[in-house]
């Protein structure tokens, strides 16, 4: 499915899984409704900008859906330790981000190799004018991506791919605004060179 | 190059003040190197949003099954329980009705017949004290048996409210009770008045173990009141 419009194409999705769930939407009493709704509401919205940043993560596209359902599994076992006076998506970002690391560490200590960085063929070789006039593809951006250390990767996909201002960031990954800005400045060098600019 | 990298990292990602991002933009048109930079990082940043965003099309319907079906935190349940039905919308109305009700059942409720003074003697008042206060038994007041002075020189006056009967002596004020017994059912039919042959076993007992002399006549009985059963 080619989709320009991001909402437009995930509320197809959620219309194509709501078609599939045997409970009917029913107009249900203000009073009898589940509080829980509301969350798992804005947990949904919150599936695609959640699943960019742990593929910007984890560098594959299955690796990154089985951070977000681990993630999700994760935030509504611990919900109770969510403050909700605040932002439901930061605290799952950082749920995120904490599962991918932790799992890096506990792969290391299992003597895992880390396959972070893939010599794919042709990736490296893409010359600097190929890329300034044709699409890069997802491959080649997360291969790029692999290139970097975790703490730019995480800055890269919260402020280059999700959009978030500096200081959101800063806050969401607990440091200081300058230390921020220098790891996506050296995100910027490393990427241009990795896809050849 | 007259900008830093960072300035125009900053332009780039729209982090500068308003005034300085036109500033920027316009110096770009002057300077192609600073403008080619620029170009190659809003390309980049251009690509990875358009390629991540292209995800969003592919949300695997086990995520959003994942939200909906994954098992929640008990003590959010809990907490969440609680904090529905326990909230101070809800306390209010119902703190205040325990509150209403409390301060009318003090107010309106009658005094009971018996009470306890602060020495924890048993103590006839409200309707009964009244009674034994003022009514006589000589002009037909149905509860009072007899009157007469006991051995320690007190006015006391035997008396029957509904199922109890009981012999009451005046002192400091009020009037003790010194016995008190279940009246059985034939002293019912003996309607109010208790002449001694119609009194509990108990209090005929205590009369008995405490009068001295006879009851008083009609003529006594009011004088003692009339002294405000001050006794002897």
């Amino acid at each position: 499915m080619i989709c320009n419009d991001r909402q437009a194409c995930f509320t197809a999705s959620l219309l194509i899984s709501a078609q599939l769930e045997e409970k009917p939407p029913a107009a249900v009493m203000q009073s009898e409704m589940d509080p829980l709704d509301p969350i798992r509401g804005q947990m949904i919205a919150l599936l695609p900008r959640l699943r960019r940043f742990a593929i910007a993560l984890t560098g594959s596209v299955a690796d990154g859906d089985d951070l977000v359902q681990d993630t999700v599994e994760r935030a509504l076992r611990n919900l109770h330790q969510w403050d909700a006076g605040t932002r439901l998506d930061s605290w799952m970002f950082r749920i995120a981000r904490n599962r991918f690391i932790d799992g890096r560490r506990s792969a290391r200590r299992e003597g895992a190799v880390m396959m972070d960085a893939p010599e794919e063929a042709g990736n490296a070789a893409m010359d600097g004018e190929r890329a300034m006039l044709s699409r890069m593809t997802l491959e080649d951006l997360n291969a790029a991506m692999k290139k970097l250390p975790v703490e730019q990767r995480e800055a890269v996909a919260l402020v280059l791919i999700d959009g978030a201002s500096y200081r959101e960031a800063a806050d969401l990954l607990e440091v200081p605004i300058g230390t921020l800005t220098s790891r996506i400045a050296r995100a910027r060098e490393s990427l241009a060179a990795a896809i050849g600019e | 190059m007259e900008l830093s990298r960072e300035t125009l990292d900053r332009f780039v990602d729209g982090e500068l003040p308003p005034k300085e991002m036109e500033r920027v933009a316009e110096m770009l048109a002057a300077h192609p190197d600073m403008n080619a930079y620029v170009q190659r990082q809003e390309h980049l940043r251009g690509e990875l949003r358009a390629r991540f965003g292209e995800l969003d099309c592919q949300v695997p319907l086990r995520l959003i099954e994942a939200v909906r079906t994954a098992p929640v935190s008990w003590q959010w349940r809990f907490r969440t329980w609680r904090e529905r039905n326990l909230t101070v919308r809800r306390l209010v109305p119902a703190g205040a009705a325990l509150l209403l009700g409390l301060v009318a059942g003090v107010a309106v409720r009658p005094q009971a017949d018996l009470g306890a003074n602060a020495a924890g003697q048993l103590v006839a008042q409200g309707a009964l004290g009244r009674t034994l206060d003022t009514a006589l038994a000589s002009a037909g007041a149905g509860q009072i048996g007899i009157s007469f002075r006991d051995k320690a020189g007190r006015d006391c006056r035997t008396f029957s409210k509904g199922e109890s009967a009981g012999l009451a002596c005046h002192q400091a004020g009020t009037w003790v009770v010194e016995t008190l017994a279940r009246r059985t059912v034939e002293d019912d039919g003996a309607a109010y008045r208790m002449a001694g042959s119609e009194m509990p076993d108990a209090v005929r007992q205590a009369v008995t173990a405490s009068i001295e002399g006879a009851p008083y006549d009609a003529r006594a009985e009011a004088q003692a009141r009339d002294r405000g059963w001050s006794g002897r």
